[in-house]
């Protein structure tokens, strides 16, 4: 075994690890979503969606928040490692924007009487999707490892300006979509219960990334250890 | 549950099996791309 995949190893192990954790303290979620939270009277249990949707969109945004910081220090400081964990964490997003994209409409659905509305939140979410989507189109596209890390990174670095644009559009465009009841400027507006299953769940979905951007990035490192390797093609 | 809350408990049953096979289907196939790389060596 060389060093370069010993290293590999090291990292992928762990990252196994945590994720396996975050997939099983999930289950302990949903045991507190439905045994321990108050069935909401308007919304009925769909409002239980809340509780995978929220976190996931959560994880979406600082998977690609960390797309566009590391983007930036990889312009500034050309180390590989920050592009290998802006690609890391750019597909991991694209994960948690699947869940958030079909937890999303499959919400809407009962409560607002459709899967999908074209207004700014809705179609901004699923506009970065595409972006990052695009991301990856385009790492896969392109074979020479500095020129790939240039070009993604701006476009990881566009996708991040998007973030904040997203969480502001419910106060800047008329939406159906409810507006932040936790990250406001205003105590949370939820009762305890409630508020409690979300941060659990938040937690648990942000470990999650830790251990799927980590995985991933374990990936890179391997690819990279093999594509070096003396007897490479 | 107050008589008139909305009986939809499928929506939320859909949402609740989607979410882990999204999750669970991506570590698997991370997997499996981890140990073609390492066993490609």
């Amino acid at each position: 075994m060389t060093a370069s995949e010993a290293r590999a190893r090291a990292i992928i192990l762990p990252g196994l690890g945590i994720s396996l954790v975050a997939l099983l303290a999930l289950a302990g979620v949903y045991v507190l979503a439905l045994g321990y939270t108050p069935v909401e009277a308007r919304q009925g249990l769909a409002q239980k969606i809340f509780y995978l949707h929220v976190p996931a969109a959560w994880s979406a945004m600082i998977s690609f928040s960390l797309v566009g910081i590391t983007s930036a220090l990889y312009l500034w400081l050309h180390d590989p490692r920050l592009d290998r964990f802006a690609a890391a964490s750019a597909e991991v997003g694209v994960a948690f924007s699947a869940v958030m994209l079909t937890t999303g409409p499959i919400w809407a659905k009962p409560i607002w009487g459709t899967w999908w509305t074209w207004d700014a939140r809705l179609t901004l979410t699923l506009f970065l999707f595409f972006l990052f989507i695009g991301y990856l189109a385009l790492r896969a596209s392109v074979h020479d490892p500095a020129e790939r890390a240039r070009f993604s990174a701006v476009v990881g670095i566009l996708g991040m300006l998007l973030v904040p644009f997203i969480h502001l559009s419910v106060y800047l465009f008329r939406t159906l979509h409810p507006q932040p009841v936790v990250l406001k400027p205003s105590a949370p507006s939820m009762p305890p219960e409630m508020l409690r299953t979300l941060l659990v769940s938040t937690v648990v979905f942000t470990l999650l990334y830790i251990g799927l951007v980590t995985l991933r990035y374990g990936l890179a490192v391997a690819e990279d250890a093999r594509d070096e390797a003396p007897d490479a093609a | 549950m107050p008589p008139e809350t909305p009986q939809n408990a499928g929506y939320m049953i859909a949402a609740y099996v989607v979410a882990p096979v999204i999750l669970v289907g991506y570590l698997v196939s991370l997997w499996g791309r981890v140990k073609r790389t390492l066993d490609r060596k």
